[in-house]
């Protein structure tokens, strides 16, 4: 086993470079620089133009003018000692402009994680159950149709529908501007009110592929002999369908969650712009409108590093669960 | 009152494209304390009993007839109903597949888990009752904490049984339970239900292996494309087969004939549901005009023992009463060759005559194939006399191939004319479709076809090939009984090899019925169902061949037997 750990860490390590690699020339790839856009595009900011000796200025004094391998190496160096990093925009540490807003990102994702897992697996379930009956064909064909709307249309149709049309949930932001809170009951009140829509939409989004997987899962299972076993011994059709069948269709949906994880990362860079929440995604956002070339890496960075610690989890997690894995 | 009965069961699978009849109409009994065994090839429909019996059939099963289980009809419950029955009444044993149990769930937990749902006892009560289970298994209770697949075949299988003795049920049905295992754990296992029966349980006891079915049930039910063929005590079934497919079954089995070599039963299963005959008969050799339209039912057939063939089982096929023969010597003396010979060959079956040279092997041959007459006493075939008869010149009557293929094969004919001449002889066939079944013939004996070939003569063969060519003459006429004698003993050892090979081959596949006649043992178990041995022209025994070979009742055989004993060290 000790060969398969080392294989794991050499993966991870290389992907990571991999990623470091493309987080650092990707950016710079873009048309202009730091310096060289104005804030124009966002609305009502006021237009900065920079005169060309002040342009000049900056890109030495943040050494943009260095070739690139040099800018580089450097900031690898700077890494190593987990420095990530000034953001030219926020003008403090990318560490901490990333501290600030990851949370929020954290929040949102784990929370859809949770729910559209629930309940994905609890329809799942249900669809399998009722097997070529009515109500697994219409749930079916529902689920599919509704995974084919893209996650920032479905964030923009809720926004529309519950924020603008019926008032229900803020418009913007993670927390009520300026808010006094009578205990915390009230604050954390507060925090689920303006997360609502926007973890909605996210678990939306991810609810039809834990449906399937269930689903389809489930299905294969209950052709399995053991669940024949398990029928023989008159144990009930509760106990057949948790205890056997449920406990070994969740498995796959396990390394599901992994991989979703990865792929909400990125939808949630979307989602969080939809409903103006503060995470890192529009943190990445205003990053890259303003060339913000440390802060760009500095999160795709952190979304990288945490899409690849949740695969590990889940690695550890799936060996717990199967003993026929050994790691 | 039986403990399970079974009437007119039907299970057919309907899927998207046809519907099997796995099982179509059974009925069976199991009395308290007795162990039933059901054979059959594997997609007879023998674990479609199984899970018919717990109602565990797939949702797309159409099942009719009805289980009742101490006289209560369980074939039509509800689930939850059924679920009174399952594990406490009537428990099962599977095959030790890897899937069958969870894979997830400590095996301890899997045999645990009915009791506790049954019995209502504590968890710990459960645990300390699975430990002891374990033992009467054979297994140590420590294996309950690890998962099945840490668990060899064999002790999966332990687990399984110790699992549906859990409850302790009347009924135990095991289907396949040591076929995936090796010859120590099988007997194990077959020492264990052994014991278990003395202890009260009731089984039924399913597999394809004939040899352990018969080690541990008092009765047999044969099953063949969903339908039970045959039935009765273990030692008749194995002794005296009555259904073609039995025989076969027995036949082809190596534990019980130890010294064939295996040939399998040929030919498929008939599939289509539109089938009404009877399902064996695309493989039988003495099937009848009914048998493709009509479904023959299982009847009785005296002791105990029920058949379903429309000609009431294995068919006779030859039959010689007193025959006598006796040479007149230059001396004036004579000299009784063959003396009150009495004879029946059955339907497709290999029947050897072995005996020293000069016991009148060969004379027994030419009178039953109506080359010489005897003295007095008959031979019948198919109900015909065979004096007379001309069977010899017939399609499907009797042909003979001899000792020596310079004599049934002359010099100066060629393949052609010495094959063909039989069909011109009795004017079978236009030129053409002669030359065609000459070519078809030379195929079955395995010699090229080629017109070179045809225009050789047969002084330019050599002995094997114009033994093949002898064999081909016989083959052209599609006989019913082949009557080979000594065919090799002229040859060399490996030539001869090859074509018993092929001779028992061509058996199998065409189904006739041939007496092979030898005084070489050795080769002769290989391919013989029974042996007949001869001395000084009687027939001093006749019997099974592993029955004549393991024990020999005569003087003679045993003289015979240790003879050939001598020749080869390597016997047991
Ligand atoms: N679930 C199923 N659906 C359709 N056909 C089946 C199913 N299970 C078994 N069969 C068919 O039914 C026949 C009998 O199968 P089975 O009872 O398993 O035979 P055996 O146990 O004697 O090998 C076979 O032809 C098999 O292919
Ligand atoms: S003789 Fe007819 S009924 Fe009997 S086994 Fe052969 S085909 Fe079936
Ligand atoms: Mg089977």
């Amino acid at each position: 086993m000790v060969n398969d750990r080392n294989s794991f860490i050499f993966r991870s390590l290389s992907t990571l470079l991999v990623i470091l690699v493309i987080n650092f020339f990707l950016p710079r790839m873009m048309p202009g620089d730091p310096f060289s856009t104005t804030s124009a595009d966002e609305v009502g900011g006021e237009i900065i133009v920079m005169t060309e000796e002040q342009h000049l200025y900056y890109v030495n004094y943040y050494g943009l003018d260095r070739p690139l391998y040099e800018q580089f190496l450097s900031y690898m160096k700077n890494l190593m000692t987990g420095n990530l990093g000034r953001s030219i925009y926020y003008k403090m540490p990318v560490s901490d402009v990333i501290m600030l807003h990851l949370p929020w990102t954290i929040l949102i994702v784990v929370s859809a994680t949770v729910v559209s897992t629930i309940s994905g697996v609890v329809l799942g379930t249900l669809s399998a159950k009722n097997r070529k009956k009515g109500s697994d064909r219409i749930m079916m064909t529902g689920m599919i149709a509704f995974a084919e709307i893209p996650s920032f249309l479905l964030g923009l149709i809720l926004l529309l529908i519950f924020s603008v049309y019926f008032r229900l949930f803020p418009l913007a932001g993670a927390v009520t501007p300026f808010a006094h809170y009578n205990g915390p009951t009230d604050q954390v009140l507060d925090i689920l009110y303006h997360a609502f829509l926007p973890v909605l939409t996210l678990s939306l989004s991810q609810l039809t592929g834990v449906y399937l997987l269930t689903r389809n899962t489930l299905i294969t299972v209950t052709t399995k002999d053991y669940i024949r076993t398990a029928r023989a011994k008159g144990l009930g059709e509760k106990n057949v369908w948790i205890r056997h069948a449920l406990r070994n269709a969740l498995l796959p949906v396990v390394t599901r969650t992994g991989f979703m994880i990865g792929i909400m990362m990125g939808g949630v860079v979307l989602v969080e712009n939809v409903f103006s929440y503060p995470g890192i995604g529009m943190t990445l956002r205003s990053a890259v409108v303003g060339r913000d070339y440390p802060l760009i890496q500095g999160i795709l960075l952190v979304i990288a590093v945490s899409i690849l610690i949740c695969n590990l989890l889940v690695d550890k997690i799936y060996g717990k669960l199967d003993p026929r894995v050994v790691i | 009152m039986s403990l399970l009965k079974i009437n007119n069961l039907k299970c057919h699978y309907l899927t998207d494209i046809d519907t099997v009849k796995a099982v179509d109409g059974i009925s069976f009994e199991i009395e308290e304390r007795e162990i039933l065994g059901i054979v059959g090839e594997s997609g007879s429909g023998k674990t479609t009993v199984a899970l018919g019996i717990m109602g565990l059939l797939p949702e797309n099963t159409a099942v009719s007839g009805e289980i009742l289980y101490r006289n209560e009809v369980i074939s039509s419950l509800p689930e939850p109903e059924m679920n009174r029955f399952r594990w406490k009444d009537i428990a099962i044993v599977f095959q030790n597949g890897l899937e069958v149990m969870n894979p997830v769930l400590k095996v301890g937990v899997q045999v645990t888990e009915p009791m506790i749902k049954h019995l209502d006892i504590s968890p710990e009560k459960a645990r300390s009752k699975c430990a002891d289970l374990f033992r009467t298994v054979g297994l140590d209770p420590k294996w309950m904490d690890s998962y099945p697949h840490q668990l060899s075949g064999g002790m999966r299988q332990k687990v399984l049984l110790a699992m549906a003795l859990s409850c302790d049920p009347k009924l135990l049905v095991l289907d396949e339970v040591t076929s995936a295992l090796d010859a120590f754990t099988r007997k194990e296992i077959r020492d264990l239900l052994v014991d278990l029966q003395k202890n009260g349980y009731t089984m039924l006891v399913i597999s394809h292996d004939i040899t352990f079915v018969s080690s541990v049930a008092s009765r047999i039910a044969v099953m063949y494309s969903g339908k039970v063929i045959e039935t009765g005590p273990v030692r008749d079934i194995l002794v005296s087969p009555l259904h073609p497919y039995t025989r076969g079954l027995v036949h082809s089995t190596p534990d019980i004939f130890v010294y064939k070599d295996l040939w399998g039963i040929p030919g498929d299963v008939p599939s289509g549901d539109e089938f009404e005959g009877c399902p064996f008969s695309p493989r039988c050799t003495q099937r009848i005009d009914i048998c493709n339209k009509t479904s023959p039912v299982l009847v009785p057939a005296g002791e105990g023992r029920e058949i379903a063939c429309h000609r009431g089982g294995i068919a006779g096929l030859l039959a010689a009463k007193n025959l006598n023969f006796s040479y007149r010597l230059p001396d004036g003396e004579y000299l009784q060759a063959v003396n009150n010979v009495n004879l029946e060959v059955m339907e497709g079956e290999v029947l050897a005559i072995v005996g020293q040279t000069g016991s009148g092997k060969s004379t027994l041959a030419h009178i039953l194939a109506d080359v010489i007459r005897p003295e007095c006493g008959d031979v019948l075939f198919m109900g015909g006399n065979v004096f007379g008869g001309n069977y010899g010149s017939r399609f499907n009557g009797i042909q003979i191939v001899f000792q020596d293929p310079f004599s049934s094969t002359s010099n100066r004919f060629t393949v052609l004319d010495a094959i063909k001449e039989p069909l011109y002889i009795n004017k079978i066939g236009s030129n053409g479709d002669r030359l065609q079944m000459v070519k078809s013939a030379l195929e079955l004996v395995r010699l090229p076809s080629s017109d070179n070939f045809l225009r050789k003569y047969c002084g330019e063969l050599s002995g094997g090939q114009r033994q093949r060519v002898a064999l081909a003459r016989a083959m052209v006429m599609e006989p019913k009984l082949l009557i080979a004698d000594e065919i090799t003993s002229a040859l060399d050892v490996s030539t001869s090899a090859n074509i018993l090979r092929l001779l028992k081959g061509l058996q199998n596949r065409r189904g006739f019925a041939m007496i092979y006649i030898s005084h070489d043992l050795s080769l002769t178990l290989k391919i013989a169902d029974r042996i007949a041995v001869m001395n000084s022209g009687k027939i001093i025994e006749i019997g099974n061949s592993h029955d004549v070979m393991l024990s020999p009742s005569d003087e003679y055989t045993k003289r015979l037997v240790g003879s050939r004993i001598g020749l080869c060290c390597h016997t047991h």
